[in-house]
């Protein structure tokens, strides 16, 4: 049987639920602002934006890895410097900080921060032998991933700024370090949370000694592990106690917006009623006259979902779930079969951070999230988010075109 | 060096993780899609329809302010307001009626409102679907209109809202400052912070200060209402969110004091006044003048209103007690005084040549306020009858450095940190700043002597004034002013410790600046604040300003022996401050310090008649 050899090409299902995407976006946004009133008209600018994301995808695919491999940290620290002027200079709406304009362009550093954090880790843990269980090996990445992390929180966009540890962890696990691990190092955190969540401390004992008994860690991480979550465990109680009042609202605000009752949770129960009312079947394209929605002041952005399940139905809305699950399986995938290991990161690091802004957008527009401002990718009213997602994806192909490449 | 078959094998495993991470993410979001559009679909379908979801908002109500004695000074009573709210544009029959020309012309005969404006804001609201303000705070006798006809005119309501009051009027406005409804610059970079359109927010004073305390978190409950606005169930997935009530706060403001002072300073036109406790640094008062009423703005002004009041010739929004700086004239001869004493330039015995009305230095000569000349003096004597000739000559001795270091070891020249917005710092000019305004080395002969008697650059306000007063009164131990008490309920709050250790100085010199002090009062150049049978001590001054006439200025604490409360008066343009600025602080302690008895009586018996008062300074 003679051997085929075949040529590397781009990935096709990738790029074909890639492009029904944006197509769906483009019809759904058409649908959400034809309602007269503010925004009509905004789709013929989307689609303008979506063929410059297609010209900067076909640029970003055509430009040899090693290139974005040798200029990762001028990236990352030009990124640092736009995210420090979005604090100084930037142009607030809604209550925060978050785009800078240059001309007539306004956009969003921290788009360009995940980006730019992503090749930073991939040349680095590309580049070291992988022994992520030596301190010298990991810290300088999670520090390195924080100072994003820190300046997009202060603006702030919590839910922008929770995707930098969500790529830093999902490449600590595809570089090497072991899931138990990973669990161990991230326990602090959980710690954390569940406090916040539950008021007290017992919940997350029994998870640690669950943990440490799986996973049988080295003396040396045990100390370091249990001294963590004791500071923590000391701390955490003691300072809360001593917040005032507002204070705590304050954090409590910050964590979760959508508590914020006539703003966030007005919102999710519309939300909720137009998905709802939309049945199997949906009311139809263009026909969504749950008007409702015409309440909604973001149905093009950040609740384009819930305008999909309303007038498409559960058919439509399990489409676009099929549609993003091609994506981000096929984008795994290229991280497994390329040869080159930064590349491979580098695939790992872009589909975690596509997958966790789909999450959070979807599960908050059924009222399982809170409501954080994320738009969903691809299919979202917004010309940089929509060009950034096309340079992700570029880069995918990129990987897909040079698999083969050691 | 792992083979790349190893490799893949690896990936392979972590690949398998992955995946099912993402298979576990999709299937909540599935899950959550048949929930809503197949198990609940109906019911959503329903509130879709004919029935709407609205959010009632809970307002809190925000904190209220009491003196020190729980005497109320703001609080927040019930308003009514006259809204729309709109419906959904799938109402159509309901949206076409609220437009027809009989429903638009009843509604504004009940509101009592131009036609053309409602029609206008109805349209806006049925367009936007936010609800639409018609009458704000609306008078009782519209308020019982509406509610007799709401029922027939599906969408007019009214809206209860607390409205902030002060039930003292123009009281201590400047200090409690007001609270207006939020603007459109404020709510964009406050809604992170929970702010809605229509919120109250503390514009200056303690409503702005402690903004965070005293407001509260409104709640809010979802409500499934019917085509007539009416209330039919409440809504399982929202359960109600209870409104927190903001903090309500404890002053130090004592209304006994507060009310002696605007009495004492109600013929003033332009001034200020504080008094300051001198045992911890807690404000009893706090008086500018001219005053405004912080209700006009919770009941909303107009707009020629507002200009008159923030850009008016007096400026009564301006609170000259922190924010006006002044030129503290002879009052600052008690930091000549302590500053000469503390480091070694004179002792209270120190005579220099005797003041003739004028004194020459160089080519250039300086008056004394008494033209005729006080002869010769010491040190105490010249504060008690003001000889600025004395002083002239004291002022080189002591020397810029130390005389600055002094002033602003008691306070003067900076923020003193109280517990108020926009405090100003004041002046006091030092050796480096001299450099910048004049080039090194050419700075103008005499400033010492003018410096020496307080003119010249030095500017303060009466709050610090008050403040070094207070610290004199107590041997020079360091005082953080502030004006909130307590937090009501937050037995954490604690109140700023002074940063400065103080001022630190011998005994002996603390009793000659009494001493001096004691005798303005008693027979110098104060006496217009002499109280039968209370030792006060004070000191006048005159301030010279290219504005017009002297602004008069004086401080003063009492008692002596037991200081309990120290007060600044400074009034504008007026003319001598034993004459103008004396007699308000005078009436005071009058008020404080005698019995109710003796408030009216001319004269005492038995005791030196005082109402004397010499055109002064």
């Amino acid at each position: 049987m003679p051997i085929r050899l075949r040529v590397p090409s781009i990935d096709v299902p990738l790029a074909l639920a890639s492009i029904a995407l944006v197509t769906i976006g483009l019809l759904v946004v058409y649908s959400a602002t034809s309602v007269p009133g503010a925004h009509q008209g905004l789709w013929t600018r989307q689609l303008m934006w979506a063929g410059i994301a297609l010209v900067a995808a076909w640029v970003a695919a055509t430009i040899p890895l090693r290139v974005y491999d040798s200029l990762a940290y001028p990236i990352y620290g030009i990124s640092l410097l736009m995210l420090v002027a979005v604090l100084v200079v930037g142009t607030s709406a809604m209550g925060a900080k978050r785009w800078l304009d240059i001309g007539p362009i306004r956009f969003q550093p921290s788009e360009i921060a995940k980006l730019a954090t992503v090749l930073m880790l991939a040349r680095r843990f590309d580049k070291q032998k992988l022994d992520l269980r030596r301190v010298r090996h990991w810290l300088p990445a999670l520090l390195l991933t924080l100072v994003p992390f820190a300046l997009v929180a202060k603006e702030p966009d919590l839910g922008t700024a929770v995707s930098f540890p969500v790529i830093l962890v999902t490449m600590y696990f595809w570089a090497g370090l072991p899931v138990g691990q990973l669990l161990l190092g991230l326990s602090p955190v959980f710690n954390a949370l569940l406090f916040f969540v539950t008021g007290t401390l017992w919940w997350f004992a029994g998870l640690l000694a669950i943990l440490l008994g799986v996973a049988r860690p080295r003396i040396v991480s045990l100390v370091v592990v249990l001294v963590l979550n004791g500071a923590v465990a000391f701390a955490l109680p003691h300072v809360w106690h001593h917040m005032h009042d507002y204070q705590r609202r304050r954090i409590e605000t910050f964590l979760n917006p959508g508590n914020d009752p006539y703003g966030a949770g007005y919102q999710i129960i519309q939300s909720q009623i137009a998905i709802g009312s939309g049945g199997v079947t949906g009311k139809g394209y263009l026909k969504g006259s749950q008007k409702a929605l015409a309440f909604l002041p973001m149905r093009h952005t950040d609740f384009i979902y819930s305008v999909v399940g309303e007038e498409l139905g559960l058919l439509g809305a399990l489409t676009v779930v099929i549609l993003y699950a091609v994506v981000i399986v096929r984008g795994f995938r290229l991280a497994v079969v390329t040869r080159n290991g930064f590349a491979s990161l580098l695939t790992v690091g872009l589909v975690s951070a596509f997958f966790y802004h789909i999450m959070v957008n979807m599960l908050m527009t059924i009222g399982w999230a809170p409501v954080t401002g994320l738009p969903l990718p691809l299919l979202s009213y917004g010309g940089t988010a929509l060009l950034v997602n096309g340079i992700q994806l570029g880069l995918l192909q990129n990987v897909a075109l040079r698999r083969q490449e050691g | 060096m792992l083979s790349s078959n190893q490799t893949r094998l690896l990936r392979e495993s972590r690949f398998t993780l992955l995946a099912a991470c993402v298979a576990i993410g999709f299937g909540l979001v599935v899950i959550g899609l048949l929930r809503l559009q197949v198990v609940q679909h109906d019911q959503y379908v329903e509130l879709a329809k004919e029935n709407r979801v609205r959010l009632e908002v809970l307002r809190a109500p925000r904190g209220a302010i009491y003196d020190r004695h729980g005497e109320l000074l703001a609080d927040s009573a019930p308003s009514f307001n006259v809204v729309f709210r709109p419906f959904p544009s799938e109402s159509v029959a309901s949206v076409r009626l609220t437009m027809s020309p009989r429903y638009i012309a009843h509604l504004s005969a009940l509101a009592e409102m131009d036609s053309a404006e409602v029609r206008r804001r109805v349209a806006l609201a049925n367009q936007s679907g936010q609800t639409a303000m018609l009458r704000h705070n609306a008078p009782p006798p519209i308020v019982a209109g509406v509610e007799e006809w709401r029922s027939e005119l599906p969408g007019l309501e009214v809206q209860i809202e607390p409205l902030r009051h002060y039930p003292n009027g123009t009281l201590a406005s400047h200090l409690l400052g007001y609270a207006g409804e939020i603007n459109d610059v404020e709510m964009d970079s406050l809604q992170q912070d929970g702010y809605r359109p229509g919120d109250l927010i503390g514009r200056t004073g303690v409503e702005r200060r402690y903004e965070d305390i005293l407001r509260g978190r409104d709640g809010a409950e979802f409500v499934v209402v019917n085509a007539m606005g009416k209330r039919v169930s409440s809504l399982n997935e929202g359960p109600p969110l209870p409104p927190v009530a903001g903090h309500s706060l404890t002053l130090t403001i004592d209304l006994k004091v507060q009310r002696a002072l605007e009495e004492a300073m109600k013929g003033v036109e332009r001034g200020g006044a504080v008094a300051i406790d001198p045992r911890d640094g807690g404000v009893l008062g706090m008086v500018s003048r001219p005053a405004y009423d912080p209700n006009e703005f919770s009941e909303g002004l107009t707009w020629a209103r507002w200009r008159e009041l923030s850009s008016g010739g007096a400026n009564p929004l301006l609170d000259r007690a922190l924010q006006g700086m002044y030129p503290p004239g002879s009052t600052f001869k008690i930091v000549t005084m302590l500053a000469a004493l503390r480091y070694g330039a004179a002792t209270p015995r120190t005579t220099f040549a005797p003041c003739t009305g004028r004194y020459f230095f160089g080519d250039r000569s300086f008056a004394c306020w008494k033209p005729s000349g006080h002869g010769v003096l010491n040190l105490i004597e010249a504060l008690q009858n003001s000889c600025d000739v004395y002083f002239y000559q004291l002022g080189p001795r002591v020397g810029l450095d130390h005389l600055m270091e002094t002033a602003r070891a008691l306070g003067l020249g900076d923020r003193t940190s109280v517990d108020l917005p926009q405090e100003r710092r004041g002046l006091i000019p030092d050796a480096a700043w001299y450099d910048r305004r004049w080039g090194a080395g050419h700075w103008r002969k005499g400033m010492m002597l003018n410096l020496a008697i307080g003119q010249g650059e030095i500017l303060v306000t009466p709050l610090q004034l008050a403040l070094m007063t207070a610290e004199v009164a107590v041997n020079g131990r360091a005082l953080c002013p502030h004006v909130v008490e307590a937090i009501v309920n937050e037995p954490q709050f604690k109140v700023a410790r002074p940063a400065s250790s103080g001022i630190t100085a011998d005994a002996a010199v603390w009793d000659a600046l009494h001493t001096g002090m004691e005798r303005v009062i008693d027979t110098g150049t104060g006496s217009a604040a002499h109280i039968p049978g209370l030792r006060v001590a004070g000191k006048t001054g005159t301030a010279q300003n290219p504005h017009g006439k002297p602004h008069a200025l004086f401080v003063c604490y009492a008692p002596v022996d037991n200081p309990q409360i120290a007060i600044a008066v400074v009034v504008e343009n007026v003319g001598h401050g034993g004459t103008f600025a004396a007699p308000p602080a005078g009436a005071v302690l009058r008020k404080l310090f005698l019995p109710d008895s003796l408030q009216n009586a001319k004269s005492i018996p038995g005791v030196r008649e005082t109402t004397e008062v010499r055109d002064a300074d």
